[in-house]
């Protein structure tokens, strides 16, 4: 890879950014590490398309939540369970 | 009114304030679990009645939704009997390996574009259902719940490292299973002789 780093920090080899890569896309990296792996990501040809690869499948993934059919049904069937537990509406 | 009841009122209060606003969590959260409605919504009450009285136990300013998630995972573990081994964890290293196999088996072919183009909702779902509950558990507390590992860590009570490596063998596994879906449907090719093996 070649890269024009403005930045002053670490610079990351191919295998330490495939190694981070979750870490990096569920954002648990400290701020300079994010920094440098998406300064790697930007230039680099191996390792973009695994990071775009797991990016569209954990968008997918979050799309693929199954929604309740009737979320007011649930609510008003748990306020009732609570109010026969004594809860007061207030 | 009694200085007990000025108190009970203020608790329900504070109860239906911090709680009840986590509920659409909750029930995703449940439904996530059970993959049944109707199981869920049961599962949903008794998280609810559990928590409404264990409210005092409930630390002000503490997030309330994972308390609640961790009431409501152990009420369905509680439902249920453990019939499920638990699932040896590889290393990092290996995980990390196996995710680049996994990726180089479709990197040639369409599969990315598929999760962007075609509804896969019906198989990652049968994919999630299909994961040990260990595994399962982990992928919706980071990745439909949005939680942070050390969250997801303290619903579980297991160290921030055996949430990240349950996460990361989870997704392979459903990356495993939706790759075998794409080729099924015809969307990809299998893996080469090449990229199947270990040793890379």
């Amino acid at each position: 890879m070649t890269a024009h780093h403005t930045h002053d920090h670490e610079m990351l080899d191919c295998e330490a950014v495939m190694q981070q890569l979750w870490d990096y896309l569920d954002e648990e990296l400290s701020a300079e590490r994010m920094t440098a792996i998406r300064d790697h990501l930007a230039v680099c040809a191996r390792c973009y398309p695994q990071y775009e690869f797991e990016r569209a499948f954990l968008t997918a993934l979050d799309q693929a939540q199954q929604p309740h059919s009737d979320p007011g049904r649930l609510r008003a069937r748990v306020a009732s369970a609570l109010r026969a537990e004594g809860m007061v509406d207030v | 009114m009694t200085d007990d009841s000025a108190a009970k009122r203020e608790r329900d209060r504070h109860f239906q304030q911090e709680a009840m606003r986590c509920l659409p969590d909750v029930a995703r959260f449940a439904l996530s679990l059970t993959r049944d409605e109707s199981d869920a919504d049961d599962l949903v009450q008794d998280t609810y009645l559990r928590a409404y009285r264990a409210w005092h136990q409930f630390e002000p300013g503490s997030e309330c939704r994972a308390w609640l998630f961790t009431i409501c995972r152990n009420q369905f573990l509680n439902s249920r009997v453990r019939a499920e081994r638990e699932v040896a964890l590889d290393a990092p290293e290996l995980e990390a390996r196996q995710a680049a196999v996994v990726h180089d088996s479709v990197r040639n072919g369409p599969l990315e574009d598929t999760f962007l183009r075609v509804d896969l909702a019906p198989a990652i779902q049968r994919a999630l259902a299909a994961l040990p509950e260990v595994l399962r558990t982990a992928v919706i507390l980071v990745d439909l719940q949005d939680l942070k590992y050390d969250d997801a860590a303290r619903i579980l009570g297991v160290p921030v490292g055996t949430v990240r490596s349950r996460l990361f063998r989870g997704r392979r596994l459903l990356q495993e299973s939706l790759l075998v879906h794409a080729q099924d449907a015809g969307f990809s090719t299998p893996p080469s002789d090449a990229s199947r093996g270990s040793d890379r």
